[in-house]
C-alpha cells in the first residue's frame, strides 16, 4: 500500500549547532526508490542517516511526520560484527524474522557467499563485507533499504548483484533510496534529492 | 522483559573471541593476589583486619578493569541495533545478562583464590557469601552499562574516575556482611541491596522504554 512514511517541509538537521541541511522539504514514499545526490559535506550521508533512524545529531526547528517502517541501511563503515562468522551475523541480524534456512542458503549462494558462510568476519575484505551486508539485506527484505555510497568497495561482479538486488526490490514496489555524489542511473524510475541545490 | 538467546551469544561469542577480560585481566589479578600475602606479610596469610579491606580493593579494581575493557561505542552500536532491530531496554536486559554470565564466574573464582592464597576467609556462611558477589556483579554491570549508554567516554581515565566511588558505595553494602554481622541484619543489608538493585533496572528500564515510544 503506498504511503508516504517520511515528510517535513523544513528538515533542518545538524551536529551540535552546526547545521549541516537546512530547510530541505522532503516527501518519502515507501513505493518509490530515491537518490541522493550531493558534494561532499553537502549531508547525504547525514540525510542517510536520518532516514534510517540512525542519526545521532541533533533536530533543529523542524515538523517532521514519519511511520515506523522496517528500514535497513548500509553504510561505507561496516555493521556486520568482526569477531562473529558471517553465519552467526545472519542468524543475529535476521533472528527477528525467523526465515528458514533454506532461504538463507539460496541468498548466500546468490551473492557467492557460501564458501565463507564460517569465516570470521575480521578476515573478509571490504567488498566482501559490503556484499554480506547486501545479502543480509536481501534475506531481510526491509520496507525501505538506504544505501550509503553504494557502488564503494563492489567489483564489476558485485555491482550486476546490487543492480539486480534493487531491480527486484523495484519491481516488488519496495522503496530503495541510494545517496551518492552524483547519479548512478541504476533504476531508471528514482526520483531524486539533490542536496546541492539546498 | 525480553530475553533474546541471539543477542546473548553475539555477546558471549564476542567476549570469547576478543579475549581482554579473560586473558588480561583475570589473570593478571590473580597473580597479584597470589604476591600480595607474600609482599605484605611474608607468608601464605594475612590478617584478618586487612583480609576484608584488602578483598574489597580487589574487588573494585578486578570490577573497574573489567568495565573499562571494551567501551561501548555508542553509534556503532546504534547502527548494530537498527539492523538487527533490537529495542535499547531489549538491549539493556541481554547485555546485563551476558556480561553477568562473563563476570560472575571469574569473581567468584577470584574471591575464592584469594580467600585461599591468603589463608583467611570471610566470616559468613557461603550461600551469603555467594549472594553478595551475585548482587555485587549485577549491579556494577548494569552501572557499567548505564554509564556506556547514557554518555560517551572516548577517555577510559575519566569512565574509571567516575564508576569507582559507585563500585565503592557497592561494596559498602557487602562489607558487614563479610565482617559477620548477625543473620537480623545481614537480612536487611541484603533486602537494602535487592532494593537497590530493582531499583536501577526498573528506572534505567522505564526510561529506556519510554524513549523508544
Amino acid at each position: 500500500m503506498k504511503n508516504i512514511f517520511l515528510n517535513s517541509n523544513n528538515l533542518t538537521i545538524g551536529y551540535g549547532n552546526e547545521i549541516v541541511i537546512k530547510n530541505l522539504s522532503l516527501s518519502l514514499s515507501n513505493e518509490k526508490n530515491y537518490e541522493i545526490i550531493g558534494k561532499n559535506g553537502s549531508g547525504k550521508t547525514t540525510l542517510s542517516n536520518f532516514i534510517s533512524y540512525n542519526f545521532e545529531g541533533n533536530l533543529f526547528d523542524s515538523v517532521i511526520t514519519r511511520d515506523k517502517l522496517d528500514i535497513s541501511e548500509i553504510s561505507p563503515k561496516a555493521t556486520l560484527l568482526e569477531n562473529l562468522t558471517l553465519d552467526e551475523n545472519v542468524a543475529y541480524f535476521t533472528h527477528y524474522l525467523g526465515i528458514d534456512e533454506e532461504t538463507i542458503n539460496s541468498k548466500l549462494n546468490k551473492f557467492k557467499l557460501t564458501d565463507y558462510r564460517n569465516d570470521s568476519i575480521k578476515n573478509f575484505s571490504s567488498g566482501m563485507i559490503k556484499r554480506s551486508e547486501l545479502a543480509i539485506c536481501d534475506i531481510k527484505n526491509p520496507d525501505v533499504l538506504c544505501i550509503d555510497e553504494p557502488l564503494n568497495y563492489l567489483d564489476k561482479e558485485g555491482i550486476e548483484i546490487l543492480e539486480d538486488l534493487l531491480n527486484i526490490r523495484s519491481s516488488d514496489n519496495r522503496c530503495s533510496i541510494l545517496s551518492s555524489q552524483e547519479s548512478l542511473n541504476i533504476l531508471t524510475n528514482m526520483e531524486t534529492v539533490n542536496l546541492n541545490e539546498v | 522483559m525480553k530475553f533474546n538467546k541471539y543477542l546473548i551469544k553475539k555477546e558471549l561469542f564476542t567476549e570469547f573471541r576478543n579475549n581482554s577480560s579473560l586473558y588480561l585481566i583475570t589473570p593478571t589479578m590473580t597473580v597479584l593476589i597470589i604476591v600480595f600475602p607474600i609482599l605484605a606479610e611474608n607468608r601464605f596469610a594475612i590478617d584478618e583486619d586487612l583480609f576484608i579491606i584488602i578483598q574489597i580493593l580487589f574487588l573494585i579494581l578486578f570490577s573497574t578493569l573489567f568495565s573499562i575493557r571494551n567501551p561501548i561505542d555508542n553509534q556503532k552500536l546504534s547502527r548494530e541495533l537498527n539492523f538487527a532491530r533490537i529495542t535499547r531496554s531489549e538491549y539493556f536486559i541481554n547485555k546485563i545478562t551476558s556480561e553477568f554470565l562473563i563476570y560472575f564466574p571469574q569473581i567468584l573464582l577470584f574471591s575464592v583464590l584469594y580467600s585461599a592464597f591468603t589463608n583467611t576467609s570471610v566470616k559468613t556462611s557461603v550461600l551469603y557469601f555467594i549472594f553478595t558477589i551475585i548482587f555485587f556483579s549485577v549491579n556494577t554491570v548494569m552501572v557499567n552499562i548505564i554509564f556506556q549508554m547514557f554518555t560517551s567516554f572516548n577517555n577510559k581515565f575519566v569512565q574509571f574516575i567516575l564508576i569507582v566511588p559507585i563500585y565503592m558505595a557497592f561494596s559498602f553494602f557487602i562489607a558487614p556482611i563479610w565482617l559477620g554481622i548477625n543473620q537480623e541484619l545481614i537480612n536487611i543489608y541484603l533486602m537494602l541491596y535487592l532494593g537497590i538493585t530493582i531499583l536501577i533496572f526498573s528506572f534505567t528500564n522505564i526510561y529506556l522504554e519510554r524513549n523508544e515510544k
